[in-house]
């Protein structure tokens, strides 16, 4: 069966859209409203904008809205994309063939905070530091913490799966969901958890649709309703950055605070060479390093402070014990309360001239073991110089590794390799040239073993045709599955591969 | 409390910090102009400057309060800028 789709949003359409939702000011057909919900902060084939405009944008106040929009537009075939916070670093609520984009930012109350079970439910469109702001009072709070910590809004994390800075310690985003409420794509409502319990942690009833539902990228249905995890706030918060004269030095050290069993530690993050390069252009924590600084390893604790207070002084010990030097405490602290919010920067790179010109950030975040690092990091920067030497539009921001494993640091990392992306140069030449690049990177990534997304959703040109061939013996099942939940392939279609599944 | 002065608003002239970086007011490094004809950049008196950098700083206050009761340091100075004023 091909199911091909094409726009079929006419005035009939608008019609039963505008009869569910109650209020015309939430059915938005004017070309600010659409072209504002076009794109995401990851680069963007700025000259190709009309096709992946949406036709209409709908903000629905509650699941049942939501629920009559998708039935409309199974009925109808016409696509849905979800969207809450468009802060994604990959496409996963751009549209990529028009359709209703659902905007679930006005779906943003709190519903529920039970300080005895210590959950508290809230719609998608909630954002985590509004969250938390509320959370504070209680002594309590919802530790996802992404780099789009003030912007980006809970409903997309779920979609995406996301990565939290401290998810060492507390686990990403798909721990941190206790249950959900999701619109299916054929408009059915359904309560998504561990076994059919709203707030339970662990049950071995039926499947565990809650991982099924954490990180599909929009393409099984839409998250109205959110049970979260509550932790206790910490009392106290501890970073310590560490200098190296090589990278060899800095890895071993990640491995060594990552492996050190200090239950604290909620992150380590390794910068390379070329991260420290990058830096070091304007950056005022790195301007005036003396050159032998070429690797920072930080690591940050979150506790109570009879936890964290000792375990710094242990963290102290090992950052050194491969040759760190430490940064000092205006580096330590001033730089990771910066980690919080990547977004507020305004991005710029160097073109190859080296004069300073806006450019896009992407950021390839792959999820590979600890003992791949430093062969990936070599492949991933050789593939990037070769096509900044030949296209303008390329620089090299280096590379971070994160601790990736939820509570289980020492083996699992998110890598990322930053490449600016001169949007203003890009043309069909300059673009498929970065879809290239993307792919070549995500190649080196399979490669290795990884994964070619920790974080961001495989959702794009370039690394969503490698679904298949990560998946391997697994495709076939998230075919059937994706099949059997969305028939007519109407929910956020062309992302992942996922239209193999009607062929 | 500060005293808006007309002829203090101009910022000072640059000082070379390294081969990218010039520096006008303390600690606020600046992307050398050279490197800036094709970005634009708009003049900027001394006081928006300094609010800027201020509210950099409360940022961060902010943030680490947010996120936790009380920040612990190591109370070690840097060792890699030992030496270096």
């Amino acid at each position: 069966m091909s199911v091909a789709f094409k726009s079929a949003i006419d005035d009939a359409v608008l019609d039963e859209l505008r009869a569910i939702i109650g209020d015309d000011d939430r059915v938005l057909t004017n070309l600010s409203s659409r072209v504002n919900r076009t794109r995401v902060p990851a680069p963007f084939p700025v000259h190709r904008w009309a096709e992946h405009m949406p036709d209409v944008a709908v903000l629905p106040t509650s699941t049942e809205e939501v629920s009559e929009i998708v039935k409309l537009a199974n009925r109808l075939r016409i696509p849905v994309v979800p969207r809450a916070g468009g802060t994604g670093l990959a496409d996963g609520a751009v549209p990529l063939r028009g359709g209703i984009l659902v905007d679930v930012k006005l779906m943003n109350r709190i519903h529920e905070v039970d300080l005895v079970d210590r959950t508290v439910t809230v719609g998608p469109g909630i954002n985590m530091l509004k969250l938390n702001e509320e959370l504070r009072r209680h002594g309590v709070f919802y530790p996802d913490d992404p780099a789009s910590y003030p912007c980006s809004l809970v409903g997309g994390r779920i979609g995406a799966g996301g990565w939290s800075l401290l998810g060492a310690r507390y686990g990403h985003t798909r721990e941190n969901v206790v249950s959900m409420q999701v619109v299916l794509p054929t408009g059915e409502i359904a309560q998504i958890g561990d076994g059919g319990g709203r707030k339970l942690r662990k049950s071995s009833t039926g499947f565990n649709l809650k991982q099924l539902f954490t990180g599909h990228q929009g393409t099984l249905g839409i998250c109205t309703e959110a049970t979260l995890e509550l932790a206790p706030r910490p009392e106290t918060e501890f970073a310590a950055f560490f200098a190296f004269e090589d990278y060899a030095s800095a890895w071993e050290t990640t491995g060594i605070l990552s492996k050190s069993g200090l239950a604290t530690i909620a992150g380590v993050v390794l910068f390379d060479e070329w991260k420290i390069a990058y830096l070091r252009r304007d950056d005022e924590a790195y301007i005036e390093q003396p050159e032998s600084v070429r690797a920072v390893v930080a690591v940050a604790m979150y506790g109570r402070r009879v936890e964290v207070e000792p375990a710094s002084k242990v963290v102290m010990q090992l950052g050194r014990s491969a040759g760190g030097r430490y940064l000092g405490d205006e580096i330590s602290s001033g730089d990771w309360a910066s980690r919080h919010d990547r977004y507020a920067i305004p991005l710029h790179g160097r073109s190859t001239e080296g004069q300073a010109v806006p450019m896009s950030w992407h950021c390839e975040d792959a999820a590979l073991n600890y003992s791949a690092l430093p062969k990936v990091r070599e492949a991933w920067h050789a593939i990037v110089a070769r096509y900044r030497e030949r296209y303008e539009i390329f620089d090299d921001w280096g590379m971070f590794a994160y601790t990736g494993g939820a509570n289980k640091p020492w083996a699992d990392y998110l890598v990322e390799i930053d490449v600016g992306i001169w949007e203003q140069r890009l043309n069909e030449e300059t673009w498929s040239a970065w879809v290239d690049c993307k792919r070549e990177i995500a190649e080196v990534t399979l490669a290795h073993g990884g994964s070619i997304t920790a974080c961001h959703g495989a959702t794009r040109a370039g690394d969503a045709e490698l679904v298949p061939t990560e998946m391997g013996t697994a495709w076939p099942v998230v075919k059937a599955i994706k099949r059997a939940l969305d028939p007519n392939n109407v929910m956020n279609p062309g992302k992942q591969s996922l239209d193999e599944a009607y062929e | 409390m500060s005293i808006f002065r007309l002829g203090e608003q101009q910022p000072p002239e640059a000082r070379r910090i390294n081969d990218e970086v010039v520096m006008r007011f303390e600690h606020v490094y600046e992307v050398d102009p050279r490197l800036m004809e094709l970005t634009g950049q708009q003049s900027m008196p001394a006081w928006d400057t300094q609010r800027i950098v201020d509210g950099r700083w409360d940022y961060l206050d902010w943030m680490h309060d947010h996120f936790a009761d009380e920040v612990l340091l190591a109370g070690e100075e840097s060792e890699t800028m030992e030496g270096r004023g």
